[in-house]
């Protein structure tokens, strides 16, 4: 008799585990949002520095392009198609992002990169794509070389149709920059400092140009080691310069200690620099003296755009640690133009992918055009959005806070 | 009555096999054989029960249960856009300067268009460049509805030609737009054509021949 009650409550407590083992496998099917659609699957490679000091930026850019993989599958956007994300660490290194290219290349499965953060490292992926006719859309690289050649000042020639970018250039990011220090900071004298790296090297140039021209004056100019922390040599220097505004082509690791150190020798005078220091970082680098510098971004404020609010949502319900960063919504943009061009090959083909997917991917990339998160998503002959729009934020209490926006339509 | 009966043993029906049938249960008999059978069977009927009330307070628990919200947060419901988002505003090229405007004036359209959205009005167009001025014909305030397009013709008069920049590269326009949403300025830059013909106008202006 004790036995029987025995194996009478045995079972009932094992049908009350199983009751609460329903609720918890129920809740964990619903985790599953990544869909699986079966059939083929396409990989999206992302390439970006997932570590090191640009972290911030790089995984912001892997989790928003997983995000739009996840909704177009969801959406079932493409039949029988799967879509994967599979990011590589590019660590801001060139020699690392090519390698990575390689790597992708290698992989049948992945049919378009989105990345990377830093033209130079661009610099090192785009004939390793273009001789696989593996598409790349970069959301964050602003060098106009990466799309326009060297001389692009004076004869622009495109040198990779395998190559897009959802982000606008340095060569209206930098002259914007200068137009706003000149006529409404009011600023005059300025210290350019670069990185002498692509992307900030580059810039400074652009936005020097600019500044000369419209009657500024150019007191002094450095070059710092990007690997460098101590810049109170540069400090000083900006100092005795009578400098009334410094620019820096770089990123915020270097801006925020230089721009703390500058203020820290005596010169109480903003720090302005383009898409690249546009970091909560920075502010965290550059203490409570940064209050008043400036910053130039690509792109109008995610959180001003109607057509982001979904996005912004997703990305929260999504549950990724990191914040969606300067790039989020351009890498989703970015990673949704691939699976656009996906789409339209496998409509082309009668619902499957053809064998020569790759080649016929990056030819239909030239003609993808839908409302991403940015506003419409198209490229121009040359590979660059057509939609360019600029913000320059100003630091406010801590925080970067829009105070100008502008549109080029030329 | 067709006079054929259940072909299987239904309600009140038995099969004949040949025994008679047993006489029908008198009242309550049910609970006393129950009865018997719970007193025979007591622990087997407290784990019984037991496990009822085990399942009946799971199933509650769960439908209790504290909800998470849901995976896929509701659509934001749309909303009227921001007027510098549905609004443009392109370079056209030069035009004749008005024979009223001062000596260094000059002329040139540009067009505004909005795409969507309740209709934008333009409160206010200004350039950023001290040492010019300019006006705008129609002169502000006026309204653009969604889908169309108006032509403005911008007259800059140059007052100070040392503070006019003779060859900026990205000059823009600012323009005040408000909706019902908003009101925003926002810089047009309007591309090379502008910069040139802009230049251009500006050294014709500044040579020391007046027009």
């Amino acid at each position: 008799m004790r036995q029987r009650s025995l194996i009478a409550i045995t079972a009932a407590l094992a049908a009350g585990a199983l009751t609460l083992t329903a609720c918890g496998s129920r809740d964990s099917g619903d985790k599953k949002d990544s869909g699986d659609g079966g059939g083929t699957t396409v990989v999206i490679g992302v390439d970006a520095p997932l570590t090191g000091d640009l972290s911030a930026m790089g995984l912001g850019i892997k989790n928003s392009a997983d995000l739009a993989a996840k909704n177009a599958n969801k959406q079932n956007l493409v039949k029988g198609v799967t879509f994967k994300t599979e990011a590589l660490d590019d660590q801001a290194q060139p020699s690392a992002g090519q390698q990575n290219a390689s790597k992708f290349v290698s992989e049948k499965e992945v049919l378009g990169v989105v990345g990377p953060l830093n033209s130079s490292v661009a610099e090192s992926m785009q004939k390793v794509f273009d001789d696989a006719k593996l598409v790349q859309v970069s959301p964050a690289n602003t060098g106009p070389a990466l799309t326009q050649g060297q001389d692009w000042q004076t004869k622009k020639v495109r040198g990779y149709k395998s190559y897009f970018r959802t982000a606008t250039t340095d060569a209206i990011q930098g002259p914007f920059a200068a137009q706003y220090v000149f006529n409404e900071a009011k600023k005059k004298k300025v210290f350019v400092i670069d990185d002498k790296k692509t992307y900030g090297s580059g810039l400074a140039a652009t936005f020097t140009d600019e500044f000369k021209k419209l009657g500024g004056k150019v007191v002094g100019t450095e070059h710092i080691n990007p690997d460098a922390k101590d810049f109170s040599a540069v400090a000083t220097k900006v100092k005795n310069s009578g400098a009334q505004v410094v620019y820096y082509g770089g990123e915020y690791p270097q801006a925020g200690p230089l721009s703390k150190q500058i203020k820290a020798a005596g010169a109480k005078i903003p720090l302005v620099g383009g898409d690249g220091i546009k970091d909560d970082t920075f502010m965290k680098l550059a203490g409570s003296e940064a209050t008043g510098d400036l910053a130039t971004s690509v792109g109008a404020p995610v959180e001003d755009l109607p057509s982001a609010k979904q996005f912004v949502a997703d990305y929260k319900a999504g549950g990724y640690k990191e914040e969606y960063s300067a790039y989020g919504g351009y890498a989703y943009d970015s990673a949704w133009a691939i699976i656009e061009a996906v789409k339209k090959v496998v409509d082309d083909n009668g619902g499957k992918l053809p064998d020569d997917a790759r080649a016929k991917i990056t030819e239909a990339m030239q003609g993808v055009s839908f409302d991403g998160v940015t506003g419409k998503v198209s490229f121009d002959e040359f590979g660059d959005a057509t939609n360019k729009q600029l913000t320059v934020y100003a630091v406010k209490n801590g925080a970067w806070v829009p105070v100008k926006s502008g549109t080029y339509s030329g | 009555m067709s006079g054929i009966g259940p072909l299987e043993p239904g309600e009140d029906t038995h099969a004949w096999d040949g025994r008679p049938p047993k006489a029908p249960r008198p009242a309550g008999r049910t609970r006393t054989a129950l009865a018997a059978w719970h007193r025979r069977h007591r622990r087997i009927t407290f784990a019984l029960l037991a496990a009822a009330v085990l399942l009946a307070g799971g199933g509650y628990l769960h439908a209790t249960r504290p909800q998470r919200p849901p995976e896929r947060p509701e659509r934001p419901r749309a909303e009227v856009p921001y007027p510098v988002q549905v609004a443009d505003v392109t370079y056209l090229d030069g035009r004749t300067t008005p024979a009223d405007a001062p000596p260094r004036s000059f002329s040139f359209a540009v067009l505004l268009s909005v795409t969507s959205g309740p209709p934008v009005t333009v409160t206010r167009v200004t350039q950023p460049y001290a040492g010019l001025s300019l006006t705008t014909e129609p002169q502000v305030p006026f309204q653009t509805k969604a889908g169309s397009a108006h032509k403005i013709t911008i007259t800059m008069h140059v007052t100070k030609c040392g503070k006019a920049p003779r060859n900026a590269a990205l000059p823009f326009l600012d323009v005040t737009l408000r909706n019902a949403r908003a009101m925003q300025v926002q810089s047009f830059i309007l591309g090379p054509r502008y910069a040139q013909d802009l230049s251009r106008s500006l050294e014709v202006a500044c040579s020391n021949r007046l027009r």
